[in-house]
């Protein structure tokens, strides 16, 4: 009876030590991913974060390491570097003269969703263009 | 006799001593006095093309517009800072090219907005961690901040290695790009519609440099 409780309870220790393993092993781990050529047409990176060599997983933390899987960071992962919405229409301070800062527009504010009109893997779509299809590249230059 | 022969040259050593002491002390004080005084936007700016640069880095916390007041220099960020040879050669051989530029070159074609993609060129890093020291661990940066700054540590030195002024845009300059359209648009439908901004910041900057 004795044997049979030390063995249970020696049984649980190991189970919970082997799952506590495993947590921390998938909590603490940043994979890195193996950018083979094939991998790096498949899912291109603009030019300015490729001349910083950024990492698969340096935008995608945390969502492990097959690059099939990885999801949209949205603006928290973007704002996460770029700092605010707002920092980034203050950036383009000469364009509010004229109406023209994509980043604070006439329409929105400097409201709108990153990728409605940024891209990372895809080429980006400028949304003013919809409306503004003739002008929008005499006062900016295509969308990064 | 020989005693007394003695003691002169003895003499004459410490005075040889003492002058070369002064002499060598003169001689910093005026190194030291000259590199300070031409170290500012104020002297920088006589020659130097940079009217928008200037307005722009007097936005910034650099250029003095921070809580504290603080205001570092043009050379402190510009000039390397790991050899004084090297410091003060670059130092001479920007006046002289610059002041060239300034009498017999042409100013006006310079393409400030071009020069923009080469600010790793002109910045210094070591001038950026000489003062923020603790960039790494610094608890009042982000997470991803820091985590980025170790990206960057490990890049040193590496063909891949990437500078502060490769993610910091404007960093010094507030403002910068807008400021250099207030004085010469990028697009030719900006011209002429920005003036009323270049006068403001052209009035801001003369009153700033009074």
């Amino acid at each position: 009876m004795r044997k049979k409780r030390t063995l249970c309870v020696l049984g649980f220790f190991f189970i919970f030590s082997v799952m506590s393993l495993f947590g921390v092993d998938t909590n603490t781990s940043s994979p890195k991913i193996n950018m083979t050529p094939e991998l790096k047409k498949e899912f291109p990176i603009k030019a300015h974060h490729e001349k910083l060599s950024l990492s698969c997983t340096d935008c995608h933390e945390g969502q492990g390491d097959d690059p099939k899987d990885l999801k949209l960071i949205g603006d928290k992962g973007c704002l996460s570097c770029h700092k605010t919405k707002q920092f980034l229409a203050d950036r383009l301070k000469f364009m509010d003269a004229l109406h023209t800062n994509p980043h604070n527009s006439i329409h929105d504010g400097p409201k709108l969703y990153c990728d409605e009109c940024h891209n990372e893997h895809k080429p980006s779509e400028n949304m003013c263009l919809s409306c503004h299809s003739n002008d929008v590249k005499i006062w900016m230059r295509p969308t990064p | 006799m020989i005693k007394k022969i003695f003691l002169i040259i003895k003499n004459n050593i410490l005075l040889m001593g003492l002058v070369g002491i002064l002499i060598g002390l003169l001689s910093s004080w005026i190194l030291y006095e000259g590199l300070h005084r031409t170290s500012d936007d104020r002297f920088c700016i006589v020659c130097h093309e940079m009217k928008p640069m200037v307005a722009a880095y007097h936005n910034d916390v650099h250029g003095g517009n921070g809580k504290v007041g603080i205001k570092v220099s043009c050379v402190t960020c510009h000039l390397p800072h790991d050899n004084v040879i090297a410091y003060i050669a670059t130092k001479a051989r920007n006046g002289v090219v610059e002041g060239a530029i300034h009498f017999f070159g042409n100013p006006d074609a310079i393409n400030w907005q071009a020069n923009r993609a080469n600010r790793q060129h002109f910045v210094r890093d070591e001038a950026c961690y000489g003062c923020h020291t603790n960039y790494k661990t610094n608890e009042a940066i982000s997470v991803k901040g820091r985590e980025m700054h170790e990206h960057y540590a490990s890049l040193k030195g590496t063909d891949k290695e990437i500078s502060c002024a490769s993610c910091h845009v404007e960093i010094g300059h507030k403002g910068l790009r807008s400021m250099l359209n207030y004085y010469k648009p990028e697009y030719e439908y900006y011209k002429g519609k920005l003036d009323t901004k270049k006068d403001e910041a052209e009035k801001k900057l003369a009153e700033e440099m009074k």
